[in-house]
């Protein structure tokens, strides 16, 4: 760009801006919505029920211990199946911040970032709408392989990130009497890390070292 | 019946919203004091994330502009090839991690071009149906946060992206 159109940088960037600010005009029209019906389903009780629903699921694959962010997590799960984009993302952000404080920290904000980025939902609602508005005769026939590509890539991430990414599993005072307490990953050995090597004991490290 | 279909999915927003309303009077909950706490939250939600996006849409269209985004597509085709993407969707691929509304943009013409049940355009659905603005949603959630960490997530999301967007070609030449 910098020997054909030199002139044109700014004009771009700026424009760039100022779809982020009309995007953001409409997100708060969107998040003020959702955020208050969030809001009402947290006080009524609903927030509750559906993260009873989905605790076991989701207490396994983010590992939380604290039970408002396991909460915050479970909504986000649920409304990013159900398809409302619009809600899932407060939820999500809220999970972030709460995840901050949790024990697994990165391992679990990874998880939720993993699982939001790869868009698993039931029925890919906008793209069928999209293909319907177009006239096409058929716009459901995409739902299966939508659903079974999204479904792929949810499960390589989720896979990926338990591959590399480490989750202390067993809180640890439990784990260092039984010995059992470092988990070497594929991760850790593909970028030569020794988890709490020195901690570990040399014949843990050796037994870990060689799965 | 994708008629009656659209129909359910048009009318499940004002159904759960109606449903809660009824739920929180059953619950004795102040519908209106609540609901309004609750959108206070938005302003400073959005303050905290306009940076954010903004930044990663002006990178965006700086990429755009410069003629980076063709240099990068024009290395990738050959490893699109080896996999089987159809190099008329390449700039979808690329585009979607990064905006949501110019993958939209681009999808309506990849579907105008091709026609909606070509393989190109069931392909180009497909994708995008399968994936998620990937750096957007990174910006977003994590806007918030001292130290984000998310590097390694990073990568992993963005190869499940491409395993989705050739899982999804594959599917459509099957189905």
């Amino acid at each position: 760009m910098l020997h054909t159109d030199p002139q044109s940088f700014l004009p771009a960037v700026l424009s760039g801006a100022s779809s982020a600010a009309t995007l953001c005009l409409s997100l708060l029209a969107t998040y003020a919505f959702w955020l208050g019906v969030m809001r009402l389903w947290e006080d009524s009780g609903i927030t509750r029920m559906i993260s009873k629903l989905l605790k076991p699921i989701v207490g396994r694959l983010f590992k939380l211990q604290n039970e408002e962010s396991k909460r915050a997590v479970a909504m986000n799960v649920a409304a990013n199946l159900l398809g409302l984009g619009g809600a899932a993302t407060p939820f999500g952000i809220k999970a972030a911040k709460l995840l901050e404080e949790e024990e697994n920290e990165r391992y679990s904000s990874s998880m939720l970032f993993a699982l939001n980025a790869t868009s698993l939902q039931l029925i890919p609602t906008s793209i069928v709408a999209m293909r319907a508005a177009l006239g096409c005769p058929s716009p459901a026939s995409v739902i299966l392989p939508i659903l079974l590509s999204s479904a792929c890539s949810a499960v390589c991430s989720i896979l990926l990130v338990r591959l590399f990414i480490r989750p202390t599993t067993v809180p640890k005072k439990a784990s260092e009497k039984r010995g059992i307490g470092v988990r070497q990953t594929v991760g850790d050995k593909f970028f030569r890390r020794q988890p709490n090597a020195r901690k570990a004991g040399k014949t843990g490290r050796r037994e870990a070292g060689r799965i | 019946m994708s008629d009656a279909l659209l129909k359910f999915f048009a009318s499940l927003i004002p159904v759960i919203f109606l449903l809660s309303i009824l739920f929180a009077l059953v619950r004795k909950v102040r519908v209106y004091d609540s609901f309004t706490e609750g959108a206070k939250g938005a302003i400073p939600l959005i303050t905290s994330l306009f940076p954010y996006v903004a930044t990663v849409m002006m990178l965006t269209k700086a990429l755009q502009t410069s003629g980076l985004e063709d240099k990068l597509i024009e290395w990738i085709t050959p490893l699109f090839r080896f996999l089987h993407v159809p190099s008329e969707i390449a700039e979808l691929v690329f585009v979607k991690p990064l905006s949501g509304s110019g993958a939209t943009a681009m999808l309506a013409d990849i579907i105008e071009k091709y026609g909606v049940d070509s393989y190109i355009g069931r392909c180009a659905c497909v994708v995008a149906g399968s994936s998620e603005t990937v750096f957007y949603i990174g910006a977003v959630y994590f806007a918030e946060r001292k130290k984000p960490r998310l590097r390694a997530a990073l990568v992993i999301a963005l190869l499940s992206y491409l395993l989705s967007v050739v899982i999804s070609c594959l599917l459509c030449s099957i189905l």
